[in-house]
């Protein structure tokens, strides 16, 4: 199979539009398999929380969904407006320490529309009153949500996020929580990656296992746990995809595969 | 949105970048400083005398300004994640490389221009010497050949960021950024001549190619073309080199295959 990675151009309104197509997609570097015939969907106004132990391929698949790697085979498809289909958060968002947080995100703002309201933008995020901070004096926590902010800029229909929470006090968690509740409110389709397990079971429509390479399970939380038979998602994530990398089960919508 | 403006975009943060980098500001003060103090040093008197004692200090200075503006310009972002994130905008390597080139390079320039115009200041209130030994026709001496020389440096340092900015786009980390980015200068100032005074040694090369083989140096073609353009015109007796328009597509070749390979490694590196 030819390695494709294609953007459509329209853009529905139904809420239930699958926005996401992930096909087949595998990836190695070098001899090393990192992803192995990987595939879902997300639909829009919906959040993918995937999840999988360290080195199970999370980042990889999520940088070939923000258009940074190619895989090497399978499709990815992502449906939406022409100009920025995907918007990204990288696992440690930096931006440069010269300018405040206005300009950085006016500086995107330009990049995709020279029109893109600003304000609006660290309103959602809740970085408003820090408008005018130079990034260099900013929190982790804050940092990240500048990373969030900048996500959104040019309004994707996509938002792909690597562990936007990793590393921060529950209080921030929270926050950044509530803003991706509040993007899927706005019809946007969140996939992120994460260890937080209890923000899963928060936020979550969709979780995605990550197993060796291998998406081992593709269902809404409480699915998880009632074909796993655990009581959390921690024990679901030991059993489908434990340390020893073994893959016990398959999960995919509600059906035990 | 254009290309064009997108790489606009971009070459206005790299400009604000520099302008907010209080060690880049610093770098670019004493380089003006060092062009001042040799100008006053040198009571030149005339701008040709100018020239002629400003030539080896631009030769060196220049390239340490604009490797130093230039060499973390794409490796910073690419250390930072930043880069990534950039990518994820429909900004294309060449709107990237571009802007970021554009950027820097009005900023290099203008320390540039800065350095040299303060040195010519100096002329009209100088007493000066006698300058018999540099030129049959003392008369000739004009502002308008200074002009050349502040013009020719100006494109030599365009020359040099480019480089510099092809060493940011493919470097992977700050070590070997900066260890790329010393080798390219150490090769700018003795290296590449050093080189080719190897190949003619060795018989590699005749010496009727001597010539034609320095404009493929960025300082020798730089320096040949103040010889040409600036000094010859008075009369003084210059050192054989490859001729301007020689020189001249031995600077250009250098700018446009480092740009070139800037934008072709910039997203793989």
């Amino acid at each position: 199979m030819t390695a494709d990675q294609s953007v459509a151009t329209a853009r529905s309104d139904e809420s239930a539009e699958t926005v996401v197509e992930v096909r087949d997609v595998s990836r190695s570097f070098g001899d090393l398999s990192v992803l192995e015939d990987v595939s879902f969907s997300v639909e829009a106004g919906s959040v993918a929380c995937l999840v999988g132990p360290n080195g199970s391929g999370k980042t990889t698949l999520l940088r070939i969904l923000a258009g940074l790697l190619s895989p090497d085979d399978g499709t990815v498809s992502v449906t939406g407006e022409a100009g920025r289909a995907v918007g990204y958060l990288a696992q440690q968002p930096v931006f440069r320490s010269q300018f405040t947080v206005r300009e950085t995100i006016a500086f995107y703002g330009r990049l995709v529309d020279a029109e893109t309201d600003v304000a609006a933008i660290l309103d959602r995020v809740g970085l408003s009153t820090v408008a005018g901070r130079r990034v260099g004096a900013l929190s982790g926590g804050m940092m990240r949500l500048l990373g969030l902010a900048q996500a959104t800029v040019g309004d994707p229909p996509v938002l792909v996020l690597d562990e936007p929470s990793s590393g921060l006090d529950p209080m921030m968690t929270r926050r950044i929580t509530d803003v991706i509740a509040g993007l899927r409110q706005d019809g946007d389709a969140v996939l992120l990656a994460t260890h937080d397990l209890r923000s899963v079971e928060r936020i979550a429509d969709e979780v995605l296992v990550l197993g060796r390479g291998e998406l081992v399970a593709s269902a809404p939380p409480e699915t998880v746990l009632e074909e796993t038979g655990t009581a959390t998602l921690e024990d679901a994530l030991e059993k489908l995809a434990g340390d020893d990398g073994g893959v016990q089960a398959g999960i995919r919508g509600g059906d035990a595969a | 949105m254009s290309s064009v403006r997108r790489a606009g975009e971009v070459a206005q943060r790299e400009f604000l970048t520099v302008l907010r980098t209080p060690t880049l500001l610093a770098l670019a003060a004493g380089y003006v400083f060092l062009l001042t103090a040799v100008a006053w040093l040198s009571v030149a008197g005339t701008y040709i005398a100018l020239v002629l004692d400003l030539l080896t200090p631009v030769e060196v200075l220049v390239p340490i300004l604009a490797f130093a503006f230039g060499y973390r310009a794409i490796l910073g972002d690419r250390e930072s994640g930043e880069l990534e994130t950039v990518r994820t905008y429909p900004v294309s390597r060449v709107s990237y490389v571009g802007g970021v080139y554009l950027g820097r390079a009005v900023a290099v320039l203008a320390a540039v221009l800065a350095g040299l115009v303060a040195a010519a200041l100096f002329v009209p209130f100088s007493s000066g010497r006698d300058l018999s030994f540099t030129a049959t026709h003392a008369t000739v001496d004009s502002p308008v050949l200074y002009l050349r020389f502040v013009f020719l440096t100006a494109a030599f340092a365009l020359v040099v960021l480019a480089l510099a900015i092809l060493v940011s786009a493919a470097a992977r980390s700050s070590r070997g950024g900066l260890a790329l980015g010393v080798g390219a200068v150490v090769a700018l100032l003795v290296g590449f001549d050093s080189a080719i005074l190897t190949t003619l040694a060795g018989g590699f090369v005749s010496g009727d190619s001597l010539t034609a083989l320095l404009a493929l140096s960025p300082n020798s073609a730089f320096r040949s073309l103040v010889f040409v353009t600036t000094l010859a015109p008075t009369g003084a007796s210059v050192p054989e080199g490859p001729a301007a328009l020689v020189a001249t597509v031995g600077l250009a070749g250098w700018a446009v295959v480092a740009i070139t390979a800037a934008t072709f490694v910039v997203w793989n590196a």
